[in-house]
């Protein structure tokens, strides 16, 4: 994880567990805190931690750098440090664990696992399919790649959060996860 | 491989972008109806669509004119019995689609290829109609809508599908402009299942009939994701009747596996009638 500080503001980046956020969150009682928060559910964060103004999601954002961001109350210096900073920020009112784009993407990632664990096709012609078949900008194994660890933290978190079985991660991108 | 003499079967919207396409790869191409007047709505259509073409200049006329002689409208029993591939799209019904793979085994020479775009059916259920011999050059080539724009072809290989088939057919679309993806006879094939949570998991995250949130949920999967439609719209576009029976064909092929479960607004909306654009109501209103 990496801090950025100016003013009376921290912004929190990068992946951590939920009890290193938090404890981010705790030892910085004193500041306006924005954290990154991919892989968890703002809300339950936003209730124990009245200086968390607001969160966002750039663990799965690509050269393009455009990330969610929600936010308790509008900041000007926030958003404007985020762009500063090389970020397209793109704002949501809507809290939901795993954001909107996190949380739809793992899903498509974590099914196309389980079709590459079943032999459907070859991971070239997974990526293939979807990116001419149905016009996604990448393959679900090209937005994977180096995030498995982030899918799967955010899988184990919906998972916990819904109890729905939808979300038990693959073995393929479990056994892709690095610690 | 060569592939010289083509028969599409099925003069509907995929069979005629399918016919098209092949004409376009300066195959011969015979297309089979049993309307004639869908076969005379088919050739329009697609000789319109080569003039706009050279209008475009895109093509060019004498290309256009040679392909216009390749192209031909006929009945089952007027095609030539020696073509070397035949198409079958028709009606998604399984008994039909079987009936007419039992008259395609007869008509057809050995060598001929029987292929099927079906995008639910097993190929291995439907290779059951065709005799011993011909098993092995059946197999299931899904394209995508529309077929002369979409890059990707499905190669599906069956059971009793000749390995050496599938990968000829694959270097073959390879080498004209397809993007070809070899899939397992499993049911979605490989768009039709990883795409289900495309349109899954943003109504888990709307979860109520709330067209702002879902605006948003559009907006966000557009700017953040850079998809080129957001899943609700899209689902208005397919037709939200259609998107609920493929999720559902999907989800009883896998034994009702969670994965793939359907959400209560998709039959909520199907229960109202709420098609999408095709009847002006879905989860967007388009007045």
């Amino acid at each position: 994880m990496t801090n950025v500080t100016f003013d009376n503001i921290l912004i929190n980046f990068g992946f951590g567990t939920k009890a290193e956020k938090k404890e981010i969150l705790k030892s910085n009682s004193g500041k306006e805190i924005y954290m990154d928060l991919t892989c968890y559910d703002p809300a339950e964060f936003y209730a124990d931690h009245p200086n968390l103004k607001g969160s966002f999601a750039a663990l799965f954002c690509d050269e393009e750098k455009k990330i969610e961001v929600h936010l308790n109350a509008k900041s000007d210096a926030f958003i404007n440090k985020l762009i500063e900073l090389g970020f397209k920020p793109v704002e949501t009112t809507i809290i939901s664990c795993g954001f909107i784009f996190p949380r739809t993407i793992v899903q498509i990632i974590n099914e196309a696992h389980f079709a590459l664990e079943e032999q459907v096709a070859s991971r070239k012609d997974i990526d293939r399919a979807m990116k001419f078949g149905v016009n996604y900008p990448k393959g679900p194994f090209e937005w994977a790649l180096g995030r498995e660890l982030y899918v799967v933290t955010l899988l184990n978190e919906l998972l916990q959060k819904t109890k729905d079985a939808r979300y038990l991660p693959s073995k393929l991108i479990l056994a892709g996860r690095k610690p | 491989m060569n592939l010289q003499r083509i028969v599409i079967i099925g003069a509907g919207t995929m069979g005629s972008g399918i016919a098209q396409w092949f004409a376009q790869q300066m195959c011969s191409v015979e297309l089979v109806d049993n309307s004639e007047e869908q076969l005379k709505k088919a050739l329009t259509g697609i000789h319109s669509s080569w003039d706009k073409l050279v209008e475009k200049q895109k093509l060019t006329s004498a290309q256009v004119d040679q392909m216009k002689k390749l192209f031909e409208i006929k009945t089952l029993d007027q095609v030539s019995k020696d073509s070397d591939l035949v198409i079958e799209a028709i009606i998604e019904n399984l008994e039909i689609k079987k009936d007419l793979f039992k008259k395609l085994d007869t008509y057809f020479s050995p060598h001929t290829i029987i292929a099927s775009n079906t995008s639910s059916f097993p190929i291995s259920e439907m290779a059951q109609a065709v005799s011993p011999e011909r098993k092995p050059r059946f197999i299931g080539l899904h394209f995508f809508n529309p077929a002369t724009i979409m890059k990707l072809v499905e190669v599906i290989k069956g059971e009793e599908t000749d390995s050496k088939l599938c990968e000829d057919l694959y270097q073959w679309f390879d080498s004209k402009d397809k993007k070809p993806a070899l899939s397992k006879d499993s049911p979605g094939f490989i768009v039709n299942r990883v795409a289900r949570n495309f349109y899954g998991e943003p109504l888990r995250i709307v979860e109520t009939d709330d067209e702002i949130k879902m605006k948003e949920v559009d907006r966000i999967l557009k700017e953040v994701g850079g998809f080129k439609m957001g899943p609700f719209e899209l689902m208005d576009l397919i037709g939200i009747d259609i998107n609920y029976s493929v999720t559902c064909s999907v989800w009883e092929a896998y034994n009702k596996e969670p994965r793939f479960a359907p959400h209560a607004l998709q039959k909520q909306m199907v229960e109202e009638k709420r098609f999408g654009r095709k009847n002006k109501r879905g989860f967007y209103k388009y007045d």
